[in-house]
């Protein structure tokens, strides 16, 4: 089967800093991939290659059947299908949350505003924030904003949706409601790239996980593999660190 | 529905505004004429005096918003234009408010009243002989001015929604972009309407100045207010009323209009708080 995203001997740089080292990676339709890694390892670069909210300098990203090139129709082309979760939300601020659901199917995939609005309705239903579509973001708690971003993309009919670490913004309480909402995606057979500090999650969830250190892949297996039995040092100092601070 | 809604309310605000204009500059000549009455000019002048003032403040205020409306679209062309990664857009832009801002407006006034009608005459000319009138007759005093006055604002207006632009979170060009809309409908939908927002004091601020800079026409004979001042004053040899009551009207006409932009800056920010 033709892989959902396919990276070979991805390279970039940030000036003179290496951040994505000889990248190599294969995502299956319908696999949930969670990339784990210290700050600073590349994971979120990783992940906005995909939809090129980062160039990349050498290698080949193919999303979808599709190379990714520099020319803007084809970015947008890939950024239509490629739906995507920031760790900030950037919800916009000047448009309420159905306005920030429908803008892009209206605009982008020309559906009728009943259209828009009745699929929009159906999804924050389904994440359970019908009742705020009239607010302003920022009358909403942080699970709830990050709750309509999701809604946001979704609304795009994504084949595909890129977390950028989701819920590194929001207050502990809130972490629950997000991954809730995630795992309901993810049993729905949606592909998905998860960059995360939310190791329960990743456990429960991922087909496969990855850790990437100075911008390498280090290792990748299973969750079980990876949590349990990690073959490289690093991993497990990782692991250590952040399962015992 | 929706747009029937629009159109009424797009009616009946120009007819309150209409409304609002006639009876603001009918309370100014009334206010100029006991002024003027309290100051003992001839009372048979009077009325007059108070009429020519109100004409020139008149002109001075259509002119500043009409000025100001253009200057905005060139500000909004420009600024945005500047921030293009395209030297095509951005150079041009570039050159315009580098110019604008270097030269003195009283040159770009004469400019534009004198230099301008016989620059452009070769090209009316295929107008003229499809019978318009010639050029000179065309940029009239208030329309040269006009053009100087916007494209002068406009330049300010550029620099001032280029650091509007640049002041929108970079999250929020990768929210839009990451949902597949076009470069210009994340400018159009998400940047511009936050921009906005941000560069309504420094806009009004570019407008309080245009209105005082507006008096600069006089030198192309231009009747605006200064020049209703001037005339009074070789009539009658009264400069300290005059002028008294020249820069009065000029600073109730700034208040109006701060007062004005205040209100709808409240309005602005009142739909949508700010994340």
């Amino acid at each position: 089967m033709e892989p959902a995203i396919r990276m070979e001997r991805v390279n970039k740089w940030f000036g003179s800093l290496h951040v994505l080292r000889d990248i190599n990676l294969e995502v299956a339709p319908g696999e949930v991939l969670v990339i784990i890694g210290p700050s600073g390892s590349g994971k979120s670069t990783l992940i906005r290659t995909i939809n090129r909210l980062e160039p990349i300098q050498s290698g080949r990203i193919v999303v979808d059947g599709v190379e990714l090139s520099e020319d803007q129709r084809s970015i947008e082309a890939i950024r239509r299908e490629v739906g995507m979760v920031f760790q900030q939300f950037n919800l916009f601020p000047h448009m309420t949350i159905l306005e920030n659901v429908t803008l892009a199917p209206m605009k982008v995939r020309g559906l009728t505003k009943e259209e828009a609005e009745r699929k929009a309705m159906e999804l924050l239903e389904r994440v359970g924030i019908a009742d705020q579509a009239g607010k302003y973001p920022a009358q909403l708690s942080g699970g709830q904003q990050q709750r309509a971003a999701i809604v946001r993309a979704l609304a795009m009919d994504p084949k595909i949706m890129l977390f950028d670490e989701p819920t590194s913004a929001l207050d502990p309480e809130m972490i629950g409601e997000v991954l809730d909402v995630m795992r309901e995606l993810a049993r729905s057979g949606m592909t998905m790239l998860v960059v995360t500090h939310e190791m329960g999650f990743a456990r429960d969830v991922a087909d496969r996980v990855i850790f990437m250190d100075e911008g390498r892949i280090v290792e990748e297996g299973t969750p079980e593999e990876i949590f349990s039995a990690p073959r490289e040092e690093r991993t497990r100092n990782f692991l250590h660190r952040i399962l015992h601070h | 529905m929706r747009y029937l809604r629009l159109a009424l309310v797009a009616v009946l605000g120009a007819a309150t505004l209409v409304l609002l204009w006639f009876a603001f500059f009918y309370l100014l000549a009334e206010g100029v004429r006991l002024y003027l009455g309290a100051m003992q000019f001839t009372p048979s002048k009077v009325t007059f005096y108070a009429d020519s003032i109100r004409r020139g403040a008149e002109v001075t205020l259509k002119l500043t918003v009409i000025s100001s409306l253009a200057g905005l679209v060139l500000g909004l062309v420009a600024g945005i234009s500047k921030l293009s990664r395209n030297p095509i857009f951005r150079q041009p832009a570039t050159f315009y408010v580098w110019l604008v801002r270097g030269t003195p407006l009283l040159v770009q006034i004469l400019f534009a009243y004198n230099a301008l009608p016989q620059l452009l005459d070769p090209l009316w000319k295929p107008f003229e002989r499809m019978g318009a009138s010639p050029i000179q007759d065309v940029l009239t005093e208030y329309w040269a001015a006009f053009i100087a006055l916007s494209f002068n604002v406009g330049a300010y207006n550029a620099e001032v929604i280029r650091a509007g632009i640049l002041a929108i979170p970079k999250g929020q060009w990768e929210a839009a972009q990451s949902l597949g809309l076009s470069q210009a409908q994340v400018m159009r939908y998400v940047v511009v309407p936050q921009a906005l927002r941000i560069v309504i004091p420094p806009l009004v601020n570019n407008v309080v100045a245009l209105l005082k800079d507006s008096s600069l026409a006089y030198t192309i004979g231009l009747f605006e207010l200064v020049m209703a001042g001037q005339r009074i004053i070789s009539a009658t040899f009264r400069p300290v009323p005059v002028y008294l009551a020249v820069a009065g009207v000029y600073l109730l006409l700034t208040t109006v209009l701060t007062f004005f932009t205040n209100w709808l800056e409240r309005r602005f920010q009142a739909q949508g708080a700010r994340a």
